[in-house]
């Protein structure tokens, strides 16, 4: 069967690509050269010029895991808000769905009917990875993964401790990838939702935790360099220390040259931002964030942008969300440590635009992205749902490739935040090339996933097509087709057909022996058997529902 | 009855919330029992029942009389198609059976209600009205230097808490021998448990569970620093609970436990705000956490997959407002369904005696036993595989649920 999209225009930063036209053929899912002229086009669907790209690729969204459906299960007054029908009970836009941790369903249709073919989960703790991967096998449309969580877990705490050999931490995060069936490692305040648990309130870089006596700084050397050297392609997921604090951007900006050039990702960087000028001392430090980045190239940065309105912070930073919960609205919230490998702080928040420290963060977010020149090291995330639900990306893609759309909000802000920020006088306006890469092919890179993120011949038939408009948000609101490995499953902006999706994941080799040590440690000090703490194929599988992708291995 | 010798290793006991993955279970040649023994101490008598439950094919019955596969799942689909407010209730089921009953209900406009809903929303609602601060297992096993069981023994539903939490071998960040283990109120408890190897005695301050929302109201006031113009609430001397305050501070991880079961009295979530509000106050200084335990039946499991599957928690349901109940009990043959003027359709342990018999009544695999299956442990991170121990030809719900489905379609 070989489906044909005549007179697309074609953008695809991974070949550059950027509007031309070309037909696409279609074939078991795949992208494939045009068929010779003997072969019979089962399906033709003339597209007249329609913008083109890959399927999008969210790298950093929590889609799924304990944090997540403590969210769901804390705060039923957000189903309340599903009935509501005046512009101010939105959270954001026209098409956002008004709720921050929508049901596994509503999550994967809410992605495919915006033209998003994959979504990651960045922080799946190791022990909880079976509900998270539960969670994604029951969120239909779209292919999931995750980053599993390390740096706070006592079993690795007492590798560097004690010195261990970097061969031995490298087994140990091989072998974490491969049991808990993830593409990439996360750290979380490194070392500080351990240094929690022993009653520390904050962590900076190279301050010790006090009991393993080993730094933020050390562990990110370990990480980075294991994770380099298992040869996976998605870099150290890092969430700095002093998340949220004001004047933290001294520890971001020391973190970028803690692994001596070895590649991190550093992700929500908004939050990690800020400096202490002013009356209010929390100021902007966008511009010499945004001037490392632009300086050092092994490191790339989601940036966790806040729009307005009621959501639900969810991280595994319970240290800095224990701070946080002061703040919480509605003022309820969730603190967890976690089986000796974590935690997590679940807090909900209000986003303001008249409240100083809320407007400001939406402004530095957005200095972030004009001023980070490239496109490919630079990724579009609001960090779902902690700065705002997924579903508001079509209005953030309009906030960047329209500078009066982008002026008039920033006009509407406190007043006070208006004086501390640059904004206006940043001219830049995202090209539909530029969006494509940062939410496509450079997504696709960072994780690894070779075949998805570009529309060359090979790739998996991930593919959106869009009517270009002047409203941008609403060009990305609405698709007029998506296709999932081939299949026409969004027509219009809605949903067609229901289909399952992929699990990816990574699976470098290691050296088996690891599981000595490990299994000494789960026999004295863990409540549950090494054995079962391990998720096989068959489990994501579900029967055939799912499937695990391995990238490497 | 097995016919050659099988063991399984580190199987997943589901007959409380601690799911206890030690377990091996073994059948020699011919014996009908198996062989139950588990990696450190003793197994328990609920999991020692639950894996010894004698393996019965049952026939499916309708009205009490044995009818084939087909045919009740045809007199099942007769009975839904007429029903208009129907309702799945029990839900005692793993992650597999609920996430087939999830669908059944969806296609079939279903309310849904577990058979522990009084005493999980208990905790709900305090997580709805404040959230809380919680630990879990390994954290108690590893770290915490007092424990604290408030209204509860917690052995009651939990046999082997102390055992695999409490006076474990080793821990890494405490003394595990010399944690100091209090008692604060509760009915007829058994607090030999919470005596140290070393034959230290626990702290035990009585009340009655019904005086509790005054004692922990108490507590928690103390804990921010008020004064009481009396000497004792309840029967509990203030000094006492001075005390109690005192060395909750010094504590180096102290742990508050509450089971929900346990405090069954009218609006028992605000003694457990109570509780967990002062696990709050004591995290301004020090480190502290509350650990809700108990759980059974799959609830921990069904709460949470509905509330990914459906985006909110699983509430109430009237019974009586619902003209067909559609009863799962895939756990155990006890806990039939109740009697009530609609009619039932029940999945359910083979041995299970009704004292009506149901309209229809189909005997299913259990999970952990005749199939394999996935539950949540009660303190909510950990989510453990069931294993299939032993060959046997009952369908599982899912199955089952999937062949009436399709009739109705």
């Amino acid at each position: 069967m070989i489906t044909l999209l005549k007179n697309a225009k074609v953008i695809d930063p991974a070949h550059g690509k950027d509007g031309v036209k070309e037909d696409i053929y279609i074939r078991d899912g795949r992208i494939v050269a045009k068929p010779s002229d003997t072969e019979k086009i089962h399906q033709t669907i003339d597209l007249n010029g329609k913008v083109v790209m890959a399927g999008a690729i969210d790298m950093h969204s929590h889609i799924g895991g304990g944090k997540v459906n403590i969210a769901r299960m804390m705060l039923p007054e957000y189903q309340e808000t599903k009935r509501y029908t005046e512009p101010e009970a939105h959270i954001c836009t026209p098409s956002c769905t008004h709720h921050a941790t929508p049901s596994t369903t509503d999550t994967g249709m809410h992605y495919i009917e915006m033209g998003y073919t994959a979504a990651f989960e960045p922080a799946i703790l190791a022990v909880n990875a079976r509900q998270a991967h539960l969670e994604m096998g029951d969120t239909p449309m779209i292919d999931k993964g995750g980053y599993a969580m390390l740096g706070n877990d006592d079993y690795f705490l007492r590798l560097l401790a004690n010195k261990a050999d970097q061969k031995a931490i490298n087994d140990y995060v091989a072998w974490t990838l491969h049991a808990t069936q993830t593409i990439g490692i996360k750290v979380v305040n490194p070392g500080g939702i351990s240094a929690f648990k022993f009653n520390q309130r904050r962590l900076n870089l190279d301050e010790n935790n006090a009991h393993y006596q080993v730094t933020p700084r050390q562990i990110l050397q370990s990480l980075s360099r294991a994770v380099n050297e298992l040869g996976i392609a998605k870099p150290l997921h890092v969430h700095c220390n002093n998340l949220g604090a004001a004047g933290n951007f001294q520890t971001t900006l020391d973190t970028m040259g803690a692994s001596d050039g070895i590649p991190m990702h550093l992700t929500h960087i908004q939050f990690h931002s800020y400096g202490t000028e002013g009356d209010k001392k929390f100021s902007s430090a966008a511009a010499q964030i945004a001037q490392a980045l632009n300086a050092n190239k092994h490191i790339t940065a989601d940036v966790g942008q806040i729009l307005f309105g009621q959501t639900v912070t969810a991280s595994g930073d319970n240290m800095m969300q224990h701070l946080n919960a002061k703040i919480a609205n509605p003022k309820k919230s969730v603190i967890m440590d976690i089986e000796c490998d974590a935690g997590c702080g679940v807090v909900p928040f209000k986003y303001r635009d008249q409240n100083y420290v809320n407007a400001l963060q939406w402004a530095i977010g957005l200095e972030i992205f004009l001023s980070v020149e490239d496109p490919w090291r630079v990724f579009l995330t609001t960090d779902h749902p902690n700065g705002a639900p997924f579903t508001s990306y079509p209005h953030l893609i309009r906030l960047l490739m329209d500078k009066s759309f982008r002026n008039d909000a920033f006009a509407k802000l406190n007043l006070d935040a208006q004086a501390m920020s640059n904004l206006t006088s940043l001219n830049r306006e995202y090209s539909l090339y530029e969006i494509a890469t940062m939410t496509r092919a450079a997504a696709a890179k960072l994780i690894g996933l070779n075949d998805r993120g570009h529309l060359g011949v090979g790739a998996a038939a991930d593919i959106t097509v869009y009517t270009e408009q002047e409203d941008k948000e609403v060009m990305f609101s609405k698709p007029d087709y998506v296709f999932k490995d081939g299949e026409l499953v969004v027509k219009d902006g809605k949903v067609v057909k229901v289909v399952w999706g992929k699990t990816h994941t990574a699976k470098p080799a290691f050296d088996a022996g690891v599981e000595t040590g490990l299994k000494d440690y789960f026999d004295k000090y863990h409540t549950m058997q090494l054995d079962n703490f391990k998720i096989s194929n068959d489990e994501i599988a579900q029967d055939g529902r799912n499937q695990v992708v391995s990238h490497t291995g | 009855m097995q016919t050659s010798t099988t063991k399984t290793d580190h199987a997943t006991c589901p007959a409380c919330g601690l799911l206890c993955d030690d377990v091996t279970v073994s059948w020699q040649n011919g014996e009908a029992k198996p062989d139950v023994t588990v990696k450190s101490g003793k197994p328990c008598g609920k999991t020692v029942a639950f894996f010894s439950r004698p393996l019965d094919v049952t026939s499916p019955m309708i009205a009490g009389k044995q009818a084939s596969l087909a045919e009740a799942i045809a007199h099942a689909a007769q009975l839904i198609k007429k029903a208009k407010a129907p309702l799945v209730a029990g839900l005692s089921t793993d992650l597999t059976g609920f996430r087939a009953a999830y669908q059944f209900a969806q296609h079939t406009q279903a309310e849904m209600v577990h058979m522990n809903v009084q005493s999980s929303l208990r905790n709900t609602k305090v997580l709805q009205s404040t959230g809380w601060q919680t630990t879990t297992l390994t954290e108690v096993k590893n770290r915490a230097d007092m424990i604290v069981c408030i209204g509860t023994d917690v052995v009651h539903h939990n046999p082997r808490f102390f055992e695999r939490a409490v006076w474990t071998e080793e821990a890494m960040f405490t003394d595990a021998k010399a944690r100091n283990i209090v008692y604060l109120g509760g009915d007829d408890l058994n607090t030999a448990p919470g005596v140290s190897p070393a034959g230290k005695q626990p702290t035990v301050l009585p009340c009655a569970t019904k005086d509790l929302p005054e004692v922990t109201a108490a507590l928690r006031a103390l804990l921010q620093g008020k004064m009481l113009k009396v000497e004792a609430i309840a029967g509990v001397q203030v000094s006492a609970l001075t005390q109690l305050v005192e060395q909750l501070k010094q504590a180096q991880y102290a742990v508050l436990i509450w089971v929900a079961k346990d405090l069954d009295f009218p609006h028992a979530e605000l003694t457990i705000q109570n509780i967990t509000e002062s696990a709050v106050i004591l995290n301004q200084q020090s480190r502290a956490m509350g650990l809700a335990l108990g759980g059974s039946d799959g609830d921990t499991t069904v709460n949470y997959a509905h509330t990914w599957l459906d985006g909110l928690t699983l509430g109430e349901q009237d019974i009586s407002a619902h003209d067909l109940i559609v009863w799962v009990n895939s756990f155990s043959p006890d806990k039939p369904a109740p009697s009530v003027n609609a009619p039932v359709i029940a999945f359910g342990h083979p041995d299970t005696q009704f004292t009506t018999p149901p309209e229809v009544f189909i005997p299913v695999a259990t999970p952990g036993l005749d199939a394999v299956g996935t539950l949540f442990r009660v303190d909510s991170s950990v989510v453990l595989p069931l294993k299939k121990v032993r060959e046997s030809a009952l369908p599982t719900l899912a199955e089952v649920l999937l062949q009436l489905e399709a009739k109705l379609a």
